[in-house]
């Protein structure tokens, strides 16, 4: 039996490649991520095309370099929302072209912010029982001032040699008080922020703090 | 909402910010909703759903995306947030009658979300109605956007699940619009505690 492109040189078409993240991060701009599949031992190129719900033209990706490799970036001008694109993504080699499954997606479902920055912890005092205040501002690119997105936060501590966090929802705020520490540590203090509708951020990176050593102090009070 | 608008010593801003608390719970809850009806729907049924495009309010002439929205004027804004929810009064009660008898494994609580959504979006719109008077004239004007499906979604079982999921799918994204204009309008009244954005 004679198989065409197969046996002898071991070429043969693209495999199918997966659409297999969208994200926004500011529900102003877009970026697409795919996964190629086999390249059917040949040179291979991809192209993403689209198509928006409203129109029956189809587009090819505005920006493929932006983003990094096997990616598609939407910048504002490209990005529209409450509007469904149809998207695919196409691998080319010299024995043919094969499609990803479509995505249909609307820029609003799919909003992750990037984490809160400048995050600063400092260690305060309440009747001279120790607590922390982190502060924190929102990532950036995230238009909050106008309303464009609103953005709530969460907060996490740990001990240094301690296995689990402890949650705070700090709601809108972009400062949060931690009590009840154990004093004499180093805590670990992380924020992450959450779209109205949207996904959670990444956790910020760790912020370390010393809380003194306030137990013996009172300790010895207490003997007293 | 009402009670508090009646009284004029309430500030705008403050208004707004239970309007649009409001509005989030009322886009949340459609999210759920839509989430319920996912969870057993016949694949076929996704692919005879009609396109959004095709929902009532789609005639709507809405911004899309933040350089047009920040460009509309507080009183259209508002105008915009009224027209969408004044579109889907009657649509509302044709969803929740029909979810009473909805062909779906998730019926009963599906029947208790829309009954939500429907007083949610009445009280909603109500207070918005007297906001409005504080924003004048343009904010007062509303665009007709009626809903021509009949007061039935449909007889036979397929159709009324694809119907149900069409309108409900229409209404989260239009909940999600008046849900984002009624937050930068609460910005916008927010200056003076700049805080809150």
């Amino acid at each position: 039996v004679f198989t065409p492109h197969a046996k002898g040189t071991g070429n043969s078409p693209p495999g199918k490649p997966t659409l297999n993240r969208c994200r926004s991060p500011e529900k102003e701009t877009f970026t697409c991520w795919w996964e190629p599949g086999s390249d059917g031992g040949l040179p291979t190129t991809f192209a993403l095309y689209y198509r928006k719900e409203t129109s029956e033209t189809v587009y090819e990706c505005p920006d493929y370099h932006t983003a990094g490799k096997n990616s598609c970036f939407f910048n504002k001008n490209d990005t529209s929302i409450w509007v469904n694109y149809n998207i695919t993504v196409v691998a080319t080699n010299a024995l043919g072209s094969t499609f990803s499954d479509p995505v249909d997606i609307d820029v609003v479902y799919i909003v992750k912010p990037n984490p809160p920055e400048r995050v600063t912890v400092i260690v305060l005092e309440d009747k001279s029982w120790p607590f922390l205040r982190v502060s924190w501002e929102p990532p950036h690119k995230a238009d909050t001032r106008s309303g464009w997105i609103t953005l709530v936060y969460q907060i996490r501590v740990k001990l240094e040699q301690e296995k689990d966090w402890e949650t705070h929802h700090a709601g809108q705020q972009k400062m949060f008080n931690v009590f009840s520490l154990r004093s004499g540590g180093t805590y670990l203090v992380q924020v992450r922020c959450k779209p109205d509708h949207g996904f959670w951020s990444e956790w910020s990176s760790t912020s370390y703090v010393k809380v003194p050593d306030y137990f013996h102090r009172e300790k010895s009070v207490w003997i007293l | 909402l009402y009670m508090v608008a009646a009284c004029s010593a309430i500030p705008i801003s403050d208004l707004l910010d239970r309007a649009s608390q409001r509005s989030d719970t009322l886009h949340s809850l459609s999210t759920t909703l839509t989430q319920d009806l996912d969870s057993h729907f016949p694949p076929m049924g996704r692919v005879i759903t009609p396109r959004p495009s095709m929902c009532h309010t789609s005639s709507l002439h809405t911004p899309i995306d933040k350089e047009q929205a920040l460009q509309v004027s507080e009183a259209d804004l508002l105008s915009l947030v009224r027209s969408l929810l004044q579109a889907w009064r009657d649509p509302l009660v044709i969803l929740s009658t029909s979810a009473n008898t909805l062909p779906h494994p998730a019926q009963n609580s599906i029947s208790t979300k829309v009954q939500e959504l429907l007083e949610h979006t009445k009280s909603l719109g109500d207070g918005l109605d007297i906001l409005s008077g504080k924003f004048g004239p343009a904010a007062q004007s509303i665009s007709s956007l009626p809903y021509r499906g009949g007061n039935d979604i449909s007889q036979d079982r397929i159709s009324r699940l694809t119907n149900f999921h069409f309108l409900m799918s229409c209404f989260r994204r239009d909940s999600h619009k008046i849900d984002s204009f009624l937050k930068v309008l609460r910005c916008r009244a927010a200056k003076l505690q700049p805080e809150m954005c």
